[in-house]
């Protein structure tokens, strides 16, 4: 591009004033000029859209702001006091909240901060959390019920009655309960026929020598149509159905 | 009395141990020095800093400032560049950007952007109004390499002319041109991408 020449003017030459251009202060035949290698030049034509563009960009970008204490800090930085206009205007500029926190809220914080980051403490404080928040969790405290008006002593007071109603009315009840329990208990116990009297003779199994499985222990072997309901601990299968209950 | 006399006035009057004529000339700078600082370094609290200290270096050899030689603003601004120059030099920490025109940053006669890529697409529409929008142009300009960024932060932010700079800079008006010429075309082009990736 920089040798090389279209409309009445080399590559180079547009480079050079297009800074100039981009600014306005190219004006008459070398404006004129400057446009038309711009218009044609198909390398020097992108350059011109993208350093345009850039400069919008740029120019665009709006001043930041400061910080507040910017100035007080650079004060004590440089003279080693706080200059009273400095921090003056570094109040004055600030909101009531962010006085607050530079002030009051920041000095305390950061030692606290800065002990609470330590790795160790961080775990300590991280398990606390955890234990206390699966204690509530336990106990059915939700922090997402409590609600301001619960605070208050009145509330705090009613909460606490029906808390302890609830609690006396629920013992009651267990004594009640425990108390139908044992008079059930002792019904049953007077009616109830003594074991002796209920309990028939139990005929004592032959014992197998043939080392073969009792035969009535093959259920296959029975008919289709008779069920097992369970085997006793003699090892007799308790069969319903034609031939009764056997034993 | 005009703006030079009224500086030079003050610095007198700092120079001879008086605390209110260095909070006036504290308060009368630190918003253009940190905003360079923040348009350079990228971050709020590493603009701070640096604008700090800035001030501490403007603090200490005060007394070497010649009136003769320049304006004050053009000093300060001056010994903010060198700061700057030094911190990236120290921390390392900025990316020179994978530019297509990083080769022609390290050699000022180098073929121009539009010379190496023919990108015959049109640059999105330069409206920035929302704070996104400042906010990818900001991320944009950290990409730029040094040398280019601070030319244009200089020509376009603080709106200093040509030979200001190239006296700040110590480079030929013509380097300059061509830095600003070449940041500004990068700038655009990195926030064409992002506006490609984005849309």
């Amino acid at each position: 591009m920089g040798a090389e020449t279209k409309n009445g003017m080399p590559c180079h030459e547009f480079e050079a004033l297009l800074s100039e251009a981009l600014d306005h202060k190219l004006s008459g035949a070398k404006l004129e000029e400057f446009q038309t290698h711009g218009a044609h030049c198909e390398l020097c034509g992108p350059l011109l859209q993208e350093a345009a563009a850039g400069q919008h960009w740029l120019k665009s970008l709006a001043e930041v702001e400061p910080p507040a204490d910017l100035v007080a800090g650079i004060l004590a930085a440089t003279t080693g006091v706080y200059s009273a206009q400095g921090v003056q205007a570094a109040r004055a500029k600030g909101s009531l909240w962010e006085r607050f926190s530079a002030e009051v809220l920041k000095p305390l914080m950061t030692p606290v901060l800065g002990l609470v980051r330590q790795p160790r403490f961080a775990m300590s404080f991280g398990m606390a959390f955890f234990s206390l928040s699966v204690t509530l969790n336990v106990a059915g405290v939700k922090l997402s019920s409590l609600r301001n008006i619960d605070l208050r002593p009145s509330s705090i007071r009613h909460t606490y009655y029906e808390t302890s109603g609830k609690i006396a009315k629920y013992y009651d009840n267990m004594r009640f309960v425990y108390e139908i329990e044992s008079r059930l208990r002792e019904f049953k116990q007077v009616a109830e026929p003594e074991p002796s009297e209920q309990k028939k003779p139990v005929k004592a199994p032959e014992k197998n020598h043939s080392g073969q499985p009792d035969s009535n222990q093959h259920n296959y072997s029975r008919g289709g149509s008779e069920t097992v309901l369970a085997l006793s601990n003699q090892t007799q299968a308790v069969i319903t159905g034609r031939q009764g209950r056997s034993l | 009395m005009e703006d030079a006399q009224i500086i030079a006035t003050l610095i007198r009057r700092c120079l001879a141990g008086e605390a209110a004529a260095w909070t006036e000339i504290v308060q009368q700078y630190n918003r253009r020095i940190y905003n360079i600082c923040y348009r350079f370094a990228g971050t709020p609290d590493a603009a701070q800093d640096l604008t700090q200290e800035v001030f501490i270096k403007i603090y200490r050899t005060l007394g070497s400032y010649d009136e003769e030689r320049g304006a004050f603003v053009t000093w300060v601004t001056t010994v903010t560049r060198n700061l700057l120059v030094d911190h990236f030099r120290k921390t390392r920490q900025d990316r020179m950007t994978a530019s297509l025109d990083s080769a022609a940053s390290e050699h000022e006669d180098a073929l121009p952007l539009g010379e190496q890529i023919p990108d015959k697409a049109q640059p999105p529409d330069a409206r920035v109004q929302s704070r996104e929008a400042q906010e990818m142009v900001h991320a944009a300009l950290q990409k730029l390499s040094p040398e280019l960024r601070e030319a244009v932060i200089l020509r376009d932010l603080q709106d200093m002319d040509y030979r200001e700079i190239a006296g700040l800079l110590r480079v030929p008006e013509g380097t300059v041109k061509s830095r600003i010429n070449r940041g500004r075309a990068e700038l655009a082009r990195l926030l064409q991408r992002t506006y490609r990736q984005v849309v």
